[in-house]
């Protein structure tokens, strides 16, 4: 039973994390765009395309 | 693959295809030459996969504009923003900007960009905001890109890079998420407590649990029910109480309560009801959050029919471009052809047409002569034309039409004040009986007061009756806009349920803008597909549907021949091809011996008369379904056009409809819906906006059919997009079918109430099981607003855009 009492502590920083997280990627506009993203994986580009775009986005 | 259909905008292209775009390997169609320079353009930079991945079909791409004008240091001062390290800043909205596949090319096609840093695109605020250095690159020279691409670029002033909607909306989500994770830690907690009072649980660890309990219920006490909090403290300043009091009192006391019982080791905590509270609460107000920022895209649209550039001459009559703030009163512009106006003011030269569409919604462009006024947003259709400046900025009418528009859009649904207003009632009546419940137990037995009093307080759901109407609002707004119909007013939803009289205007709204050709008949030697082809050649380079409807039954385009091609303002057109004189057009234009027919077209050469066409107005595809629908259901049926009487009687005919006025003015259309009024009909007027907006805004229900002017889709209740007029019947069922789960949903959280609280009170209820029982309730009133869809009968689907692209990808 005596677990219970590190396992809870252990429960809380874990959604504290998780809670860190979401407002981290609300705060990088990770949420502002929920279409585009889906669709960068389906475009075969293969050249210049992703890396040079990737690192110009926020 | 249909060959005729243009390869960028999906638009049919005419003839066979006399412009091709090389994308790849591939030849492709297209309609015009902005689209083929947008196809080429996009293919050159690597983008073709935007043809693969879209689901709207862009705008037809529109030639390049300049914008050069845009580089002048007083206008940058107000659209751009100067960072750190020298990168400036700018947010332009861009019009044709609708499906994720378009974001992603602007994206790709920007950063291709040297000087671009970082690019942002937002579909649903059909924004994009640009860092990029200004040394090596100029403003103009981004407008142009995007231009480029086919998106009409309007840079935005620079407050609307500081996004205040966006901030609202991100702080809401937090608080909602916060809330949520809080709610479900502290139920998680709640379930442990319930079960060790069944099971038995040692006093010790039930300390733990509670201990844990508060701490998870903390962050949405204080973060995510701060609103409710500020609210409260605003409205009992304001000596108000709204809605805001009582839960901000209700929290506060639960919380407190739970507080004080776990410090002394009482019965019972309640930390799992005061965070799903919270949470429930921030998800309907989310919700109307989210619908009431959709209606706000159509402002910025308003915005931006105010030009930010105006030709102003100086004193020696020198015109100099200066930005639309610079100008002052008795200013003299100059108003290109095809321009809009900077500022409301007078004419100075002679005369000039203007298209005041936007603004009032007639179609045709007006004559207006020396001295008399220019509205801005208005646009002069063969200028140049001179002004002089009367009112700028704030003072003139569009300003004031747009302030409208946004106080509008600021009030919430009187169902909804009604729902807020009874639930505020609710709860005061409800601290009442837990004064009377806690007062009468002291005397009883002062042991269980606080149990009782607690268990009335938890029992007793406000937020039932506070999500009883926004949850079913909410869930039928969504459904609308799944199904393409905008409810842009606060009360919309109840005046289509009222709505017993419905006012069609014609032309774009029960017609279609284009016309068809019914029958053309030769009369001279030449054979009908001769004349076509020869009124094809006459109509070539023209734009009018006329000459829309004559090239396209002529089938395909020939090389131009025709020449000294001259248009006859009401009239027609006339020139030569192949050294033979024609003219097309009204009888009494192409041949001055006959006497006139207004829907026929007469080609006629120098011989005589050589064929007649027929054309008449083409009906919306599901305008005869809709109208007979509106007629089952028992519903008063008129068209009022401006249109002439055989036009009207003609459609009328067609559509069943034995009431309908011809040659209305606006102001009398106006004078007819007062009349419908006064004898007790709530009237819905359906129209394209362009020539009604008037009419729509004198009516109970404006409802205007999408595809039509901007503004007149901000003057109506509801925009049917995407051209449906289905969408109409669809959106009164959902209204009707939201009308019958609100009323559920209150008549189900009044008779739980009314069961449970008298229960509480006389101390049957344990305040777990009250706890339960309050959860309970509130996702009765959620789930039973799910059902909105399921009621709605699904008319007609839109073919599905995708199915429409569906065109192979270009290797």
């Amino acid at each position: 039973m005596n677990i219970v009492f590190v396992l809870i502590p252990l429960s809380l920083v874990l959604v504290a994390l998780a809670g860190w997280a979401f407002f981290w990627s609300v705060n990088h506009d990770q949420f502002d765009d929920l279409d585009t993203p889906a669709l960068i994986p389906l475009s075969d580009e293969t050249s210049s395309g992703p890396a040079e775009g990737e690192s110009k986005k926020p | 693959m249909p060959s005729l259909t243009c390869f960028h905008c999906g638009e049919p292209v005419a003839g066979d295809a006399p412009l091709v775009a090389r994308v790849g390997a591939l030849d492709h169609p297209v309609c015009c030459i902005g689209c083929r320079a947008a196809a080429e353009w996009i293919a050159s930079l690597g983008l073709q996969d935007y043809y693969r991945l879209r689901d709207t079909p862009p705008p037809r791409a529109v030639a390049v504009g300049d914008y050069s004008a845009w580089d002048r240091q007083q206008l940058q001062r107000m659209y751009v923003h100067q960072r750190d390290g020298g990168d400036a800043e700018v947010c332009v909205l861009l019009e044709g900007l609708r499906c994720s596949a378009c974001s992603w090319l602007i994206e790709r096609a920007l950063s291709a960009m040297p000087s671009v840093r970082e690019i942002g695109v937002s579909v649903p605020g059909k924004r994009v905001r640009i860092v990029w250095q200004p040394q090596t690159e100029s403003l103009s020279a981004l407008l142009g890109a995007l231009a480029h691409l086919g998106y009409v670029p309007h840079p935005l002033d620079r407050e609307s890079l500081n996004d205040v909607v966006e901030r609202e909306q991100r702080t809401a989500l937090k608080r909602l998420v916060v809330a949520g994770l809080g709610m479900m830690q502290a139920m998680m907690f709640a379930i442990v407590l319930y079960a060790g009072a069944l099971e038995g649980i040692e006093p010790s660890t039930r300390d733990f649990f509670r201990w844990i309990g508060l701490l998870v219920t903390i962050p949405v006490v204080f973060y995510a029910a701060r609103p409710f909090f500020a609210g409260a403290w605003r409205e009992l300043r304001a000596r108000r109480p709204g809605m805001d009091t009582p839960v901000a009192f209700a929290v506060a006391l639960v919380f407190v309560a739970s507080i004080v019982e776990t410090l002394r080791g009482g019965a019972q905590v309640y930390f799992d009801s005061a965070s799903m509270f919270v949470f429930l609460l921030l998800g309907g107000r989310y919700l109307e959050m989210r619908a009431r920022h959709r209606a706000a895209d159509v402002v910025d649209a308003l915005a931006r029919l105010q030009p930010a550039v105006a030709e102003r001459l100086d004193a020696n009559g020198v015109p100099e471009s200066v930005g639309v703030h610079e100008l002052q009163i008795g200013d003299c512009v100059v108003v290109a052809d095809g321009a809009t106006v900077p500022a409301d003011g007078e004419l100075v030269s002679a005369e000039c047409r203007v298209d005041e569409s936007l603004l009032s919604g007639e179609s045709k462009p007006l004559l207006r002569h020396r001295g008399e006024r220019l509205i801005a947003g208005s646009i002069v259709v063969d200028g140049p034309a001179q002004m002089r400046v009367a009112r700028v900025g704030a003072e003139t009418t569009l300003s004031a039409i747009v302030r409208m528009i946004g106080r509008a859009q600021q009030q919430r649904p009187r169902w909804s004040r009604y729902g807020d207003r009874a639930a505020g009632y609710f709860v005061c009546a409800l601290l009442m009986v837990t004064v009377v419940t806690a007062a009468a137990w002291l005397v009883i037995d002062p042991a269980r007061a606080f149990a009782a009093s607690l268990a009335v307080l938890v029992v007793a759901c406000p937020c039932a009756f506070a999500l009883a109407v926004p949850a079913a609002l909410a869930r039928s707004l969504t459904v609308l806009a799944q199904r393409g119909v905008l409810v842009l007013t606060p009360n919309a939803i109840e005046s289509l349920i009222r709505a017993n009289y419905f006012v069609f205007d014609k032309t774009g709204t029960l017609s279609e803008r284009g016309l068809e050709l019914v029958s053309s008949e030769a009369i001279g030697p030449i054979s009908v597909e001769a004349c076509l082809r020869i009124a094809a050649q006459l109509e070539s380079g023209s734009t009018h549907p006329i000459a829309d409807s004559l090239r396209a039954a002529a089938g395909e385009a020939e090389p131009a021949r025709a020449q000294n091609l001259r248009r006859v303002a009401g009239g027609g057109v006339e020139g030569d091809i192949d050294g033979e004189h024609y003219r097309l057009g009204r009888v009494q234009f192409a041949s001055a011996n006959e006497a006139g027919d207004d829907d026929r077209i007469v080609l006629a050469g120098s011989r005589g008369i050589l064929a007649r066409f027929e054309l008449r107005e083409a009906l919306r595809d599901d305008a005869t379904a809709t109208v007979d629908e509106l007629r089952k259901s028992r519903g008063g049926i008129e068209i009022l056009s401006g249109d002439s009487h055989s036009r009207v009687a003609a459609i009328a005919g067609r559509l069943g409809i034995d009431r309908f006025g011809s040659r209305v003015h606006p102001d009398q259309k106006l004078a007819r819906l007062a009349q419908l009024r006064a004898a007790g009909m709530n009237v819905a007027v359906i129209g394209d906006g362009v020539n009604d907006a008037p009419a729509l805004a004198g009516a109970d229900l404006a409802v205007a059919v999408g595809g039509g002017a901007e503004l007149a889709k901000s003057s109506a209740d509801i925009v049917l997009a995407g051209d449906r007029l289905g969408g109409l019947i669809e959106a009164r069922a959902i209204a009707i079918a939201t009308l019958r789960i609100m009323r559920q949903n209150l008549l189900w959280s009044l008779v739980y109430n009314a069961a449970a609280v008298p229960l509480a009170a006389i101390g049957w209820v344990p305040p777990w099981l009250a706890a339960i029982g309050m959860s309970l309730s509130s996702l009765a009133v959620i789930a039973n607003s799910l059902r909105i869809r399921a009621a709605a009968p699904r008319a007609t689907a839109p073919v599905p855009a995708a199915a429409r692209n569906l065109t192979p990808a270009p290797a």
